[in-house]
């Protein structure tokens, strides 16, 4: 088929627009004089004396310049040649002119055969390319055409680069002449070829794609950039399966996240450009990432300006402040939200090691643009990366917020409460994934913060501060499993520092505080498993502290409560029928038995403390109440002998007030009261009704409410209102118990030791004071302070290192010398000689006669090893 | 036609309001807008300029000067050829701001990078910054020196073309780190052989 190219056109310029190139006899049977004329008549007809030349066109060399110089000469004085901008049929004279300079050609040349072979050597492919353009450009792709090109790239994919160069080299043509609509039409025409083109052969293409995609996106013109994007787009959309070792993006990411950025002043124009840009950013976050070969889009270079771009758009189209609009036009039509997808995306890419590198800019962004107060949307931020990011990472996202308050540790209090808060909104999302150490680094980190916070100059917003802290590490510890907690516990109180310098007062009450806020979390299903001994130890030394107790004994309300007793036990009152309880379970009861001793003692601490307050009583009423929820038979007997040892400190404990001693016999009675119903022992309940009608009638003021202040010059302490030892030793044995128990607990209370450790508040020794006393008890074998024959402190010495005791040895010498050192004469005389003779004596020979009484049964009393280890041989 | 033998990357940093953008408007559209609104973020220009019959591209980034844009803008360093720092001759703050840009610039530029100091809007009457200081520092900074108007467009053309011929001699001596490794220019010195085979016969 001959080569010919006819152009018809239906506007004022047909009659000179139509020109035959295709053969060389035709060519030569039309006269240059006609054409030129024609066309300058043209000129004159349309009104416009312009004829567009451009110097840069290269690709027609030196023939069409020659052209040019004729038509120049034709046109003579006339016109002259300018450049030409803008105006749209511009397109069809500058169509027309390289026509006829083509059309000159012949007759510039001297040699007609060069020209011949040039018109028709005129590769295939080019004039397939050629050919889908229409003359009039608002005709758009001639279709068949296109269909022929296609089927011609398909059919010898190896021209596929020349098509696509051609094609490139065309529309730079077009820009710079900006002929705008075939740029459109090329572009459209790439496209249709991307589509059409087989996996294997898009590499050939692809390079010139992308360098006309730049072409476009180089323009100033909004409209192409955002045809290049779509093109773009496409084209990302599309799934290679061959590597691409030359592409390069770069230029791509700079310069969509500029049109990120847009500033046009039309806002219609600048969402365009700036959606856009997203998307393109989209495009090539999608090309990229499953592509190892080509650029790493993890590089900080890259990121450093794909996610400040997205931010700036979320946070820009303030779309996240309305969060109810769910509107799917929406999504498509709004930068930010666009954006928002276009991070999940992102973010759901990311592999571990790229975490950082995606977070590193966000966190910079949040900073630069001062988005952390308020943090409104530094909270949409990371709930979004939460949200999206694959879920065994986003322990790294933690992660990376707590390095980045690490780093602001000095800024403003404000800045870090928010970035605490956000920290705690996120927290939730990982604490599911975090296994083993990483979980104590959180901790460890969030402690450390209270720790520096504490010890800086404290004002309200650093109290705010700490108290984010604690609340964050609320949220994380409530969605760990409850093993954990106990864990975390652990580790908490192993934190509380034992010192006392003005500091850590406060350090202690936080630390405490978020040892309350774990503590909550937890539900308590077993004693032994909520109590192991490195938490009862060290717990129980707070709980006796008194600057630490009232915290402390609410750490062990709040483990021991399992049926929400807790709330119910705030106020004292003799009305018991409300309390949930339930069957003690057997490991529970061994567990109470075996620590009751440690507990009761280092509560009764906080009572023979002289400086102790109503709520202190409270306090420790609630403490007390819920461990009688604990209690069984089995238990009763050294519950009861607490009472008494109670009691006993109202009693005979000088330091304390009247108030206090009259509370502390309400608390008794209480307590009396309580745990007779519980237990529903019907002579308990008795003596109990018994001891409350008397004190009604007698001393009212010994009954249920513990008072802040009263009036009293003297109390009864009258024994009828009192609880008697043989009065109860006679109800337990009609339940049907042995005596034997409580007799024996209740008889070394008396012990001159006891009331010094009692005044040697803080040491070491309150745990085991009481085994001192046994010393005076026959049948006991004499056992050393600190030192109990269980299992548990054999372990102890086999794994403990021995400088731990020497130095738990030499505190507690230091401590003994500080007191005798410290302490007035007096004091220490006080401390150390039995107070009231008389007592000591009566009571001595009481007991005295009792054992002498007791002898024949004392054969019977339990071996050694029994009382030893009751938890071997308790039912 | 794609025909440029080189392409460099020029980016302008300095503090806000010194006329980054007018210096970039007026030598790409020749335009002096007035009431220019701040820039976000980075934008981009592209002009090709002809030294010694030879075209080159250059590909400009205007940056934010705005300080809460600082890591986006800092990222388009790199991959520069040319830096363009400018400066207000009418405001101190904008001349005594210049050694942390280039502290910067230190940091996250190449080490090769061009340095081009300007001193901006030499048409206004209420100089602060002498000419004499203007080049002292940037004599002792290894700096080239200029002085410009956006606005009487004096010295623009000259700014960028001295840019380019710079850079081209740069190149010319490989001294130069091939931006995108020299792909992209491979390739486009192909297009203008293909160009040439093409239609040369």
């Amino acid at each position: 088929m001959k080569p010919r190219e006819r152009c018809k056109e239906k506007d004022p310029y047909e009659k000179f627009v139509e020109i035959s190139c295709s053969s060389s006899s035709r060519w030569k049977k039309r006269e240059k004089m006609n054409t030129v004329s024609l066309n300058f008549n043209f000129l004159n007809d349309v009104g416009r004396p312009h004829v567009l030349f451009r110097a840069s066109n290269r690709d027609a060399g030196m023939r069409r310049f020659d052209a040019q110089k004729m038509l120049r000469s034709r046109l003579g004085s006339h016109r002259h040649f300018e450049e030409i901008s803008s105006p749209c049929n511009v397109e069809n004279l500058r169509n027309t002119f390289h026509m006829n300079a083509m059309a000159y050609l012949p007759f510039s040349a001297p040699a007609l055969p060069s020209c011949f072979s040039c018109t028709c050597v005129r590769p295939r492919y080019k004039r397939l390319v050629d050919n889908i353009f229409p003359p009039n450009p608002q005709d758009g792709l001639i279709k068949s055409n296109m269909e022929k090109l296609t089927f011609y790239s398909l059919s010898s994919p190896e021209k596929l680069d020349r098509i696509s160069e051609y094609l490139f080299q065309r529309v730079s043509r077009d820009i710079s002449r900006k002929r705008t609509s075939y740029v459109i039409m090329a572009m459209e025409a790439m496209d249709q070829l991307l589509a059409a083109c087989h996996a294997q052969t898009l590499n050939l293409f692809a390079e010139s794609f992308l360098k006309m995609v730049q072409k476009l996106l180089e323009s100033t013109e909004p409209d192409l950039q955002i045809l290049a994007t779509q093109s773009f787009v496409k084209f990302a959309n599309i799934e290679e399966d061959t590597p691409s070792y030359h592409r390069r993006y770069d230029f791509f990411v700079s310069k969509f996240s500029s049109m990120c950025h847009s500033s046009h002043i039309d806002p219609t124009t600048r969402n365009m450009i700036r959606l856009a840009g997203i998307r393109g950013l989209k495009g090539v976050i999608k090309k990229t990432v499953s592509d190892d070969l080509v650029e790493n889009i993890w590089e900080p270079v890259h990121m450093d300006k794909i996610i400040p771009s997205l931010l700036f758009n979320m946070h820009d189209s303030k779309y996240y402040s309305s969060v109810t609009k769910t509107d799917r036009e929406d999504v498509k039509n709004n930068p930010g939200q666009m954006a928002d997808a276009c991070l999940k995306e992102l973010v759901g890419r990311a592999s571990f090691g790229n975490v950082k590198s995606v977070l590193k800019p966000v966190l910079r962004h949040l900073d630069n643009h001062d988005l952390w107060v308020p943090n409104d949307f530094a909270v949409h931020t990371f709930r979004v990366i939460m949200f999206s990011i694959q879920r065994q990472y986003s322990y790294a996202v933690v992660e990376n917020l707590m390095y980045h308050l690490d780093e602001n540790s000095n800024c403003s209090a404000k800045k870090r409460t928010s970035i605490t808060h956000v920290l705690s909104k996120i927290m939730s999302f990982s604490a599911d994934e975090c296994i083993g150490p990483s979980v104590l680094e959180i901790i460890n980190s969030l402690l450390g913060h209270i720790r520096i916070s504490a010890a800086r100059r404290q004002d309200a917003s650093e109290t705010t501060y700490m108290e984010a802290l604690i609340s964050c590490l609320g949220e994380f510890t409530a969605h760990l499993p409850d093993y954990q907690k106990v864990e975390i516990m652990v580790f908490i109180l192993s934190k509380i520092p034992s010192e006392n310098s003005q500091t850590d007062i406060l350090l202690r009450e936080m630390l405490l505080k978020s040892l309350l806020i774990v503590a909550k979390n937890y539900t308590n299903v077993s004693l032994s498993g909520t109590f192991p001994a490195p938490l009862l130890g060290p717990l129980l030394r707070l709980c006796s502290h008194p600057e630490t107790s009232l915290l402390g004994q609410e750490v062990l309300q709040v483990l021991l409560d399992r049926h929400g007793n807790l709330l119910r036990l705030q106020e004292p009152s003799f009305e018991t029928c409300y309390l949930v309880s339930e069957p003690v379970s057997r490991p529970d009861a061994m567990f109470l038995k075996k620590y009751e001793e440690d507990i009761y003692s280092s509560l009764l601490l906080t009572v023979t403390d002289p400086g102790h307050t109503v709520q202190g009583a409270l306090t420790l009423y609630t403490t007390l109440a819920l461990i009688g929820i604990m209690v069984n038979l089995h238990t009763l007997p050294t519950y009861l002998a607490l009472l008494v040892r109670i009691q006993d400190i109202a009693l005979n404990n000088h330091s304390l007030s009247i108030l206090q001693k009259i509370n502390l016999h309400s608390l008794v009675v209480i307590l009396l009261n309580l745990i007779a119903n519980l237990l529903t022992l019907s002579p308990l309940q008795a003596y109990a009704r018994q001891i409350i009608e008397f004190r009604r009638s007698g001393a009212p003021y010994m009954l249920e409410d513990l008072k802040e202040n009263y009036v009293v010059e003297e109390m009864t302490t009258e024994t009828s209102l009192m609880l008697d030892e043989g009065k109860l030793a006679e109800c337990l044995r009609e339940c049907g118990l042995d005596i034997n128990t409580l007799s024996r607990v209740l008889t070394h209370r008396h012990s001159w030791i006891d009331s010094t450790s009692g005044n040697m508040r803080g040491s070491n020794l309150d745990l085991t004071a009481d085994l001192d006393s046994a010393t005076s008890t026959p049948g006991y074998q004499r056992k050393y302070p600190n030192e109990e024959l269980t299992f548990e402190s054999m372990k102890k010495i086999l794994t403990e290192s021995p400088e731990v005791y020497k130095i738990l040895e030499a505190k507690r010498q230091r401590e003994l010398f500080d007191l005798f050192r410290n302490s007035t004469f007096e004091d220490i005389v006080n401390h150390n000689t039995v107070k009231d003779e008389d007592t000591l004596q009566c009571k001595l020979e009481e007991i005295l006669s009792r054992t002498q009484l007791s002898k024949p049964t004392f054969e019977n009393q339990p071996p050694i090893f029994e009382t030893l280890f009751p938890e071997l041989f308790s039912c | 036609m794609d025909d440029y033998k080189f392409l460099f990357k020029v980016v302008l940093v300095g503090n806000a309001g010194v006329g980054k953008t007018c210096l970039v408007r007026r030598f790409t559209q020749g335009l002096f807008p007035p009431g220019q609104g701040a820039t976000i973020g980075v934008d981009f220009m592209i002009k090709t300029v002809e030294i010694d019959n030879e075209k080159i591209k250059l590909q400009i980034w205007d940056t934010a000067g705005q300080e809460r844009f600082r890591s986006i803008t800092q990222s388009y360093y790199r991959s520069a050829h040319a830096l363009i720092l400018v400066y207000d001759i009418s405001c101190q703050p904008t001349f005594d701001c210049l050694p942390d840009w280039l502290r910067e610039i230190e940091e996250y530029a190449s080490s090769k990078v061009l340095r081009v100091l300007v001193g901006n809007k030499i048409d206004r009457d209420d100089r602060e910054i002498p000419t004499r200081v203007g080049e002292d520092f940037a004599q002792r900074h290894n700096m080239y020196y200029l002085e410009t108007s956006a606005k009487e467009s004096d010295n623009v053309e000259k700014l960028f073309n001295q840019i380019a011929a710079e850079l081209m001699e740069q190149a010319r001596c490989k001294e130069l780190p091939r931006y995108d490794d020299g792909n992209l220019q491979n390739m486009n010195r192909r297009t203008t052989s293909v160009d040439v085979t093409c239609c040369g016969n």
